[in-house]
């Protein structure tokens, strides 16, 4: 019997390989930021700038649970959503 | 006859056979995983952030005590350089650089990019790093040219009764 999910898994074909595409794209970029975050970070960490350490924490921090989150919309892998078909 | 041992071999559970994982399981890497690698990667670079916070917080870097005797003034020409080391918790080199009768410079001899070990060019009037062509001013310690990202930590140099000592530089500390 078919339903809303297949339904439109047909209709758009595209959509797992479009959604994979972005979360892969933001997680990099989010990844990116935190690396510029945590040079900066120890560098300036040696010149005893706590605050800057302290802010580039908080935010990288935020980085990482918006890359947790965005985990949680990764689709289903191929083999499984076959066998839910069956 | 291929088709029997195909299946003499699939009878034989995977935890017998001596590569229970194939080729193709073992280097694939999906876009799932990659994805999830990114995750955890995020995680680690934001607990590295952290620790750098805590390491300021528990362990701040102490300054000099006291005043430390370096040579005797006499020693030191004007437009050398004398290489020497302070001990604490750790070892710290140091230069000392004779610029001109009377001014004295003490400058940590790490470099602020790689810490390679500096030296005074008279030649020039500046301090380089050799190792990547960083130049540093006598005077200040200020990069003048190059990779280092910060200037030269300085102490402030004390001479009594001809002997040189070094001290704890007090500086603005500006961001």
């Amino acid at each position: 019997m078919s339903d809303f999910r297949r339904s439109q898994n047909e209709a758009h074909p595209n959509k797992t390989n479009t959604l994979m595409l972005a979360i892969i794209m933001l997680l990099i970029l989010f990844v990116g930021i935190q690396i510029w975050f945590l040079f900066g970070a120890l560098n300036n960490a040696l010149q005893d700038n706590i605050y800057f350490a302290l802010t580039t924490f908080i935010g990288s921090f935020l980085l990482a649970l918006a890359s947790f989150w965005l985990l949680r919309y990764l689709p289903d892998p191929l083999k499984k959503s076959r066998g839910k078909r069956k | 006859m291929a088709k029997k041992e195909s299946h003499d071999r699939s009878e034989i559970p995977a935890w017998k056979s001596d590569f229970p994982i194939s080729e193709e399981q073992a280097t694939h890497v999906n876009r799932r995983e990659f994805a999830k690698f990114l995750g955890l990667l995020s995680g680690a670079l934001a607990l590295g952030n952290g620790v750098i916070v805590i390491r300021a917080l528990a362990f701040p870097s102490k300054p000099l005590e006291g005043e430390h005797f370096v040579c005797n003034a006499d020693e030191v020409a004007v437009g050398e350089m004398f290489q020497f080391e302070i001990r604490g918790n750790e070892i710290i080199p140091y230069i000392l650089i004779h610029l001109e009768e009377g001014e004295w410079r003490a400058f940590e001899q790490k470099c602020t990019h790689l810490t390679c070990a500096v030296r005074y060019r008279e030649d020039l009037g500046k301090i380089e790093c050799p190792c990547h062509h960083g130049f540093f001013s006598a005077d200040t310690g200020e990069v003048l040219q190059g990779p280092p990202p910060r200037s030269l930590p300085r102490l402030e140099v004390v001479i009594k009764e001809g002997k040189v000592y070094v001290r704890e530089e007090k500086q603005d500390k500006t961001v």
